[in-house]
């Protein structure tokens, strides 16, 4: 009975999306709503007016950035959830299944990952930097930093990347982007202008008032990479971490 | 340009920023997280109130985020319903800190202590955001925030039956957050809009091609927000998750985060579409009709339900489900009366029912009784708690003097002025209902049990129960004084019908 009707409200809403679909506007149709209506001004004037020449950087962080400071605390809340249920892990304590295997990592891995590590990392930087550019940004940068982490994590065991990255230092990080942001907000606020405007009062729109609103923007991308990075660690390190765990001896490698 | 010029996006940033410090803060000394928590929510409820005297019915304030002028930047529109909505968030918010002070310390170790205050201050963040916003897709990114802070807040004690409750609230949380998000695709695909205002003048002559694509939108936006705000068919995951979490939460989430659907609803149903819509006036209307009649149900199912429940906290969460469908049932009436009265009831229920998942938290914290027959003479023990517990109950049945009362003869004025007799009549009925599983536990708890002079009085900690008593006490005050907020809502809907 209760599958009966879940099956019916799917089918409903269903039927309710091929009713429609037809209608939708044309896909590459130059002259729908969708193109013409607010995309013109982001295109034309975008570059001069917000001040990077990525126009996707100039919509999220400059014409829209209330709505990438709302994303950058959706992934904040996510982790305040994970470690309101887990907890952290404890420095140089806490194991996961892979510091209890009885199988080390091969050789062939660990050096591997030793020498990819930093070109990772390095290209994390670049995407952080570039995205006010090209293609890019501090969510894609930061999550590949959390990658280079996750990837150390899995073949070198939880006990050494904790005692590499201390907690403390990851606490203050995570808080970074949104800090970052508010900061950035405030400024325009104490100089009486509506939060998260770029360009101050007394400064002309043109080059000078370009170049402020690509500092702000900089700084705000970089704290997104950096928090994004440090959340990243931070989820994993609570996660994979195991209580109680019954530890085996290591085999010794032949 | 004034100093408050600023206030608006304020109210939304200044609990982001303690979110923010409370980890921070949590490293240095964790019994201090809790007094930054109750800081934060008293400097929000300030600036939420400051904001009373500005905003008259048909007089929105505007503000426009980064200085962008709406269609292409984000607006912030306080109207009256979401100066309403801010206020009652603001003020509980403060209230629930205070509870969970001494509540949540038992419940947790202190390590992960930091982190729930720092989740409410980023639930609250959500709800105020979502309340002002005058825009589709920033509605949306506070959604999402709202949304997992709460399930995280029904999960975090880790029992096991939580963490169940938790997942199957996530899982419909989740498939009503993509209804949203794809309603809100569909629109943009046929207006080129987020602005709510724009895309409604957009849609008051939208091309006749486009008119099935909106009409689609409505039909997913509805369907999204009605799971939200645990309408009848989709209430599915309330009554597990309501009862189960720690009882600050529980409060929270009845006082507050379903009514953030019931807002959803509201805000496309009025301000994105409203009646001039395209002129498909029939079409806008059946629908309202569908929503109302769900609404009808939710008003008799949930309060039947409550009335066979054994368990106090779980019958409190039924009860939600019914009053919830007053909320909805008086805004689609469209009749003002209808209108002004549901949103009467925003207030009056968030207070009732937070006072009385506070109360079932005294019980459960002083005595570890959930089960309604272990109440006995708990009336003479726990005096101020019980005394909460009858005072809002009054408010929960809809008997004068109470704030109840006013919104549902509001409703009820509404049902009558839209000739919707039927309606009428499931109103009566459910305070009816309301009267039965409100008065079984007020009858447990003073008149059955051991005599006065044989009992102890063993109070809860001041701490729990001023917040409990408080708010019910304010159930009194605001029926008491409807004159204060009622004739601002009064006009405020009247505006909104004409337009």
């Amino acid at each position: 009975m209760k599958k009966l009707f879940v099956i019916l409200a799917l089918a409903a809403l269903g039927v309710v999306l091929l009713w429609v679909v037809g209608k939708m506007p044309e896909m590459g149709d130059s002259r729908t709503p969708d193109k013409t209506h607010v995309v013109p001004r982001y295109i034309e004037d975008g570059v001069k007016e917000a001040g990077a020449e990525n126009l996707i950087t100039d919509v999220i962080l400059n014409y829209r950035g209330y709505d990438t400071m709302g994303e950058v605390a959706v992934i904040f809340s996510a982790l305040c959830a994970v470690i309101a249920l887990l907890d952290r892990e404890k420095r140089g304590v806490s194991r996961s299944a892979v510091d209890a295997s009885q199988v080390r990592s091969s050789r062939i891995v660990r050096v591997t990952v030793r020498i990819l590590f930093p070109v990772i990392f390095l290209f994390a930087v670049y995407l952080i930097l570039h995205g006010e550019n090209s293609a890019g940004g501090g969510f894609q940068g930061g999550a590949v930093i959390g990658a280079s982490i996750i990837v150390f994590t899995l073949v070198f065991t939880l006990i050494e990347s904790t005692r590499d990255i201390p907690l403390t230092l990851r606490v203050i990080l995570e808080s970074l982007s949104v800090l970052t942001f508010l900061a950035v907000g405030f400024i325009g606020v104490f100089k009486g202008v509506e939060f998260l405007t770029y360009i101050l009062p007394g400064l002309s729109p043109g080059v000078a008032g370009a170049l402020r609103s690509q500092v702000f923007m900089m700084s705000i991308e970089i704290a997104i990479g950096v928090a994004v990075g440090a959340i990243f660690t931070s989820i994993v390190f609570a996660m994979i971490k195991e209580e109680n765990f019954e530890l085996e001896p290591h085999i010794p490698e032949p | 340009m004034n100093a408050s010029f600023n206030h608006p996006v304020l109210i939304v940033v200044v609990p982001l920023l303690f979110a923010a410090l409370c980890p921070i803060i949590g490293l240095i000394r964790r019994s201090l997280v809790v007094w930054l928590a109750l800081f934060g929510t008293a400097c929000t409820s300030f600036l939420a109130l400051s904001l009373i005297g500005r905003v008259t019915p048909g007089n929105d304030l505007s503000y426009h985020l980064g200085g962008w002028e709406p269609p292409w930047g984000i607006e912030i529109r306080i109207d009256t319903f979401g100066l309403l909505m801010v206020c009652v968030i603001s003020t509980l918010g403060i209230l629930l800190v205070l509870y969970s002070w001494k509540y949540m310390e038992r419940e947790l170790p202190a390590n992960r202590l930091s982190y729930y205050y720092t989740l409410l201050m980023l639930i609250y963040t959500a709800m105020l955001g979502f309340s002002i916003t005058g825009d589709i897709f920033n509605m949306f990114v506070f959604m999402e925030i709202f949304a997992i802070t709460s399930y995280a807040l029904v999960a975090v004690t880790g029992e096991k039956r939580a963490l169940r409750a938790a997942f199957k609230y996530l899982l419909m949380g989740a498939t009503s957050s993509v209804c949203v998000l794809l309603a809100i695709t569909f629109l943009y695909s046929v207006t080129g809009s987020l602005n709510m205002l724009d895309i409604s003048n957009t849609l008051a002559e939208l091309s006749p091609d486009y008119i099935r694509v909106a009409l689609a939108a409505l039909v997913f936006f509805i369907t999204g927000f009605s799971v939200k705000a645990a309408l009848f068919p989709v209430h599915v995951w309330l009554p597990e998750a309501h009862s189960i979490a720690p009882s600050p939460v529980s409060a929270l989430l009845s006082a507050l985060v379903i009514k953030m659907g019931v807002f959803g609803i509201f805000r496309i149903l009025f301000t994105v579409y409203g009646p001039g819509f395209a002129n498909e006036t029939a079409n806008w209307k059946s629908l309202n009709e569908v929503v109302a009649w769900a609404a009808a149900l939710s008003i008799l199912a949930g309060a039947a339900f409550a009335i066979a429940q054994k368990d106090l906290k779980l019958m409190i969460a039924y009860s939600s489900i019914s009053h919830i469908g007053y909320i909805v049932l008086g805004i689609c009436l469209l009749s003002y009366h209808g209108t002004a009265g549901g949103f009467y009831n925003v207030l009056a229920h968030a207070m009732g029912k937070a006072s009385f998942f506070l109360v079932a938290g005294c019980f459960l914290y002083k005595k570890g009784f959930r089960r309604i027959e272990d109440l006995k003479g708990l009336g003479r023990s726990m005096p101020i708690s019980s005394g909460a517990f009858a005072l809002a109950s009054l408010s929960v049945i809809g008997l004068p003097p109470s704030a109840g009362f006013i919104a549902k003869w509001n409703i009820l004025w509404g049902c009558l002025d839209s000739r919707k007799y039927l309606f009428a009549g499931v109103v009566l009925l459910g305070s009816v209902l309301a009267a039965v599983y409100c008065l079984k536990v007020v009858y447990y708890l003073f008149f059955t049990g051991p005599r006065m002079r044989d009992t102890r009085i063993e109070e809860a900690p001041a701490a729990m129960y001023v917040p409990a008593a408080l708010l019910s006490l304010g159930t009194l005050f605001f029926g008491i004084f409807s004159g204060l907020i009622l004739p601002s809502l009064n006009s405020a809907s009247r505006i909104l019908m004409i337009r």
